[in-house]
Order: C-alpha cells, then structure tokens, then sequence
C-alpha cells in the first residue's frame, strides 16, 4: 500500500503516474531500449524503402568484378557472380522482416487460441491439446521446421509456415498457464457468479490480462523466428536464390570463405545486429511489464 | 517418489506414441502424391505402381500405422530411397558423430556456463556482471551457423590453425563444439546467475560469512549446490536444442552427423529417411528428458509430481 502513495502524490501535483504512463514512454526512458528500438525503426524503415536506396539491382550480375573486395564502387564488395552486396542486404531486410512477422503471427494466433481453449475449458480437450503440445515440444524447433519443410516441399513460404508452426507448442503452453492464473483470480469468478457470459469474459477479462505476457514473448519469438527462417536458408531449405534473404546469402558467402571474406560476414552483422536489437527490447518489455518472471 | 516415475514414464509413453504418429503422419500429409514427388515427373506408371507397393501405401491407414510399428519395434525403420539401405543403419553409422559433437558441446557450455553465471552473480552489478550478461544475450542474438562461419575465416582461413572441414578427429572437433558450446552456454549463465544471486540472499549464507567462514566456501559449499538445482534441469532440455543445434553447426563444418543426413534426406525428399530421423530424435529426446525428470527428483526431493515441466518451460 505505502508504495502507491507517491505517486498518488505526483498526480496531485499535475504529473502522471508513473504506473499510468505508456509502455513506449517506459521503453525510451532506459537507454539500452530506446536505442534498440531506434536500431530496429532503422530495419523497418530499410526494409520499406530499401529497393529505392539500393545502388545496384540485387539481381544483376557485374562479370567484370567477380568476388570483388569492398571499394566505393560496390560498398560491401561483390558475390561469386558479381552481385552487389550492400544492395542484396538492403533488398534481404524486407524479406526478414516479412519472413519475421508471418511467422509470429502464425505461432501468436494458433498458440494464443490453443492455450486459451486449453486453460478455459479445461477436463479432457485441456488433457489432449497439452498432450499434443508435450509431443511436438519433444521435436528440436529448428528439426521440427525441417520437418515441416519435408512435407511442404522447400521455399521461403513455407520455411516461414515452418518456423510459424514450430513455435506453437511453447507458446500455447505459455498462454495457458498465464490464462490459468487469470482464471483463479477474484474478478473472473465474481462476473461469472454475476452471469457474464464466457465470450464476454474472455475478450474483456482474460486477453487483456494476459497480453502483456504473451507481448514479451511475442517479441523474443520475433528474434527466434529470424534466426530459425535463416538456419534454414542457410542449409538450403528456405529462401532459393536468387532471393537476397541473409541466410541464403551466408550459405553462398561460405562456399567462398577462402577467396572473400565480406560475403559471409556481412549478413551475418545484419541478422545479428537485428536479432540482438529484438531480444534486448524483449528484455526491457519484460522488465516493464511482467516483472514476476525475471 | 516411486509414484513420481512411473507418472513419468506413463507421460513419456504418450509422447513416444505420438511421435511415432506423427513420423508415420509425415508421408500422408504431403500435398499431391508423395511416390510422384520422390521419383519425379519421368516415372513410369510401374514404377510409381511398385513403389507404392513397396511402402505399402495402398493398405488402409490403420493397417499401415500397425505394420509401421510392428517393424519399428523390431528395430526396422524401413529402407532409404536414395541409397536402397536400411534406415536405421544410415542413422546409426552417423550417430555417434553426432553425440560426439553435441557431448563435447554440452560439456563446454557447462563449463563456460556456469563460470560466467557464478562470476557475474559474485559481482552482481559490476562490470563483469554486465559483461558477462551481454555476452549471453549477444550469444543467443548471433546466428549460431554464423558463429561458425566466422571462427573458420579467423582460425582456419586466417591463421590456419585448424583444417578446413570433413573430418572428425579431434582437431577437427574444436571449432564446431566451440560454436555450439557458446550457445548453449548462455541459458545456463543466465540461470546460474540468478539462482546464485537468490541463493546469497538467503539468511543462512549470512550465517555462514557471519561466522567467519572463507567467502570460497561460502560461495561453492553452500550457496553454489543450492543454486545448481534449476541448472540440472535446464542442462538436460539443453540437450534438444543441441541436437537441433548440431543439425545446422554440421553443415558449417561437413560434419558427417545426423543433421547433415537429415538435410540431404530432405533436400533428396527421401520420405523413408526422413521419418526414420524424426523418429530416432524424438525417441532420443523423450529418454534424456525422462533421465533428467528421474535424476531431478533424485537430487530435490521436494519435488512434487508435475512441477518438472513447469520449471523448465
């Protein structure tokens, strides 16, 4: 109780409650976030206008600079059949941050459903759908995307569906025992006595609980899909060339390592740089909004 | 406790099951004809005609399920498409690659693990806290095949301290355990961190510096066994993520394991292969997660039924 009383006080003063105050307002006060959230609009903002910025077509082969160092013709140098390289990695962010999205967007509408059902319901569907989950969870993400794949047949769609499904049976587990904990507390069992209805609960009082949980992990999910679409470029099961995804260009970049060592080290910056970005937003928004689990 | 186990290993019966469903599945839920994909456009309609005979697929489903299994139990996973072999004999010549990879891995990552975690909970909120911790986020950020990549441009490529690839002795060892060992070094730093930094809050860690007791003992007698117990668990889910970890790290380094049979099986749409893989993993995994489960409640027997999982997630 005591700790509520300054800000009681600052409110009083015409300030706003530390506690009311935006969750963006929190991230940019802490320096470690507000720069990755400034790495990661700089992404985004590459990943709208990329195309335009790109000095060369990412495509287009110069034979007459094969494998060609870094210079002020071509920034980051040229591949094994004279691509530009900086292009190609402004043309791949698109490509991740799409990959990216699709992928989280698949595990976060499936694993938020199934794990909400699961802990809602509960009895034998909650039974079934979490013994399901124990079977999948007792595949290795990165084999069960490969697995995926084999069904699908390879390309960048489907190691997107891929990587999106393998990262359900986490999530869902995550979504129900938040859910659950939702479920005990006073205010849920007081409007069920009071006769709300299921729908009612659930999109008013169940979601909104939950969301800023299942927001932390959404955000380090992002990280874990990059890294996975790209693991599976790289081993030539996602994107084909000639797509400019980063994985696939870190798989060309390693059939060349002894002659140029700009092709596998640049994608790499850019899929590290942007990872590392999202895992450390991911931190601080955990840090801000479930602070139980650190 | 006994309760405990058999609860365990009933758990762990249902999820073998399921995943012997799921392998079996796989070849059914490809789209379009899978004997049409796995010989190409040329085949001849005997050919198609005998290799679904071959594989069974004209059997209803349950009778097929049954005849899987049967085999399967009797150690016969069914034959490679590609190479005419037994499935099981391609997975068992390339196994102990594997192993060999992912334990020398493991064993790196306990190492660096936990000396890191113990470190930056020792000077917790000092420069060696923030190094230590930045490292283990910036080693779950960087690609892991990427790792590899670039310890091969520095000591191979460049100083020319390692071969390039495709052996397995030790020296060719050294550099892909290295890449895995550092990724998996970062969830047990973090953990040990913070099970350490709990555990010297505690009163009876105050009693022991209180009555003189030399901070090395304090540190590794009482607060280290007690902050170890999460650890133990973590380790062992660690082991998934290695052996998906090695799927990719082998293809750094033409490392001749299961992760290399695998890609080729998938890239060659050897469907036969490609269940028995999935297969052999989840079985591999569902035994070491059924091990640690055992081993936990061994060493914490405050354990109680069903919090295993909870704590590992």
């Amino acid at each position: 109780m005591s700790q509520a009383s300054p800000a009681v006080v600052s409110s009083a003063h015409g300030q706003t409650p530390e506690r009311e105050r935006g969750v963006l307002y929190k991230l940019w006060q802490k320096p470690k976030s507000r720069y990755s959230m400034l790495i990661l609009l700089a992404v985004i903002a590459v990943g709208i206008v990329g195309p335009w910025l790109a000095p060369h077509d990412p495509t287009k082969p110069y034979y007459e600079s094969l494998l060609a160092e870094p210079s002020a013709e071509h920034w980051l140098g040229t591949d094994a059949i004279g691509r530009d390289v900086f292009s190609r990695l402004l043309h791949g962010a698109r490509v991740t941050l799409m990959v990216a999205v699709m992928a989280v967007s698949i595990t976060f509408f499936t694993g938020t459903l199934i794990g909400i059902t699961s802990a809602y319901v509960g009895g034998i569907v909650d039974q079934v759908l979490m013994r399901i989950m124990d079977i999948l969870l007792a595949i290795p993400n990165i084999v069960m995307a490969m697995a995926i794949v084999a069904i699908l047949g390879p390309s960048l769609t489907n190691a997107m569906i891929a990587v999106g499904i393998a990262g359900i049976p986490k999530y869902a587990r995550l979504t129900r025992a938040s859910t659950l904990a939702v479920k005990s507390s006073g205010y849920v069992e007081a409007s069920r006595a009071v006769g709300t209805s299921n729908a009612r609960i659930l999109l008013l009082q169940i979601l909104p609980n939950i969301m800023s949980t299942l927001l932390v992990y959404t955000t380090l999910q992002i990280g874990i899909a990059i890294l996975d679409t790209a693991a599976l470029s790289f081993i030539g099961l996602g994107a084909q060339p000639p797509t400019p995804e980063w994985g696939t260009m870190l798989s060309e970049g390693k059939e060349y390592i002894r002659d140029a060592w700009w092709l596998a080290t640049f994608p790499g910056i850019a899929i590290s740089v942007v990872v590392f970005s999202v895992n450390i937003l991911g931190d601080a928004l955990r840090d801000i909004l479930d602070p139980r689990t650190n | 406790m006994k309760q405990y186990v058999l609860q365990r290993l009933a758990s762990g019966l249902i999820v073998l099951f399921g995943i012997s469903i799921f392998s079996f599945a796989l070849i059914h839920m490809i789209p379009g004809d899978p004997i049409r994909i796995m010989l190409g456009e040329n085949a001849s309609a005997e050919q198609v005609h005998a290799l679904r005979e071959q594989l069974g697929l004209n059997d209803p489903l349950p009778t097929q399920y049954l005849n899987y299994m049967t085999g399967v139990l009797q150690g016969d996973l069914g034959t490679s498409f590609k190479t005419g072999r037994p499935v099981l004999t391609e997975i068992l010549e390339r196994f102990p690659a594997t192993v060999k990879l992912a334990a020398s891995g493991m064993a790196l990552a306990i190492c660096i693990g936990i000396t890191m975690g113990v470190l930056a909970a020792k000077f917790k909120d000092t420069f060696i806290d923030f190094t230590a911790m930045s490292i283990a986020t910036l080693g779950v950020s960087i690609p892991n095949f990427w790792l590899g990549i670039l310890l091969i441009l520095l000591f191979t490529v460049k100083l020319g301290w390692f071969p390039i690839a495709g052996g397995t002795g030790l020296r060719d060892l050294v550099l892909p355990a290295v890449t895995l060992g550092v990724l998996a070094s970062t969830v047990i730093s973090r953990l040990t961190r913070a099970g350490m930094v709990e555990v010297l809050s505690q009163d009876y860690i105050r009693t022991a510096r209180a009555k003189g007791l030399h901070e090395r003992a304090v540190l590794f007698v009482h607060a280290f066994r007690n902050a170890m117990i999460p650890v133990v668990t973590i380790i062992g889910l660690q082991i998934a993520s290695l052996l998906g970890g090695t799927v990719i790290i082998e293809r750094v380094f033409d490392w001749p394991g299961l992760g290399s049979l695998a890609i080729n099986a998938i890239a060659s749409r050897d469907f036969p292969l490609v269940q028995g893989i999935i297969l052999f993993i989840g079985v591999i995994f569902v035994l070491v997660n059924l091990l640690v489960d055992i081993l936990y409640s061994l060493i914490d027997p405050r354990i109680e039924i069903g919090q295993a999982k909870e704590g590992g997630a």
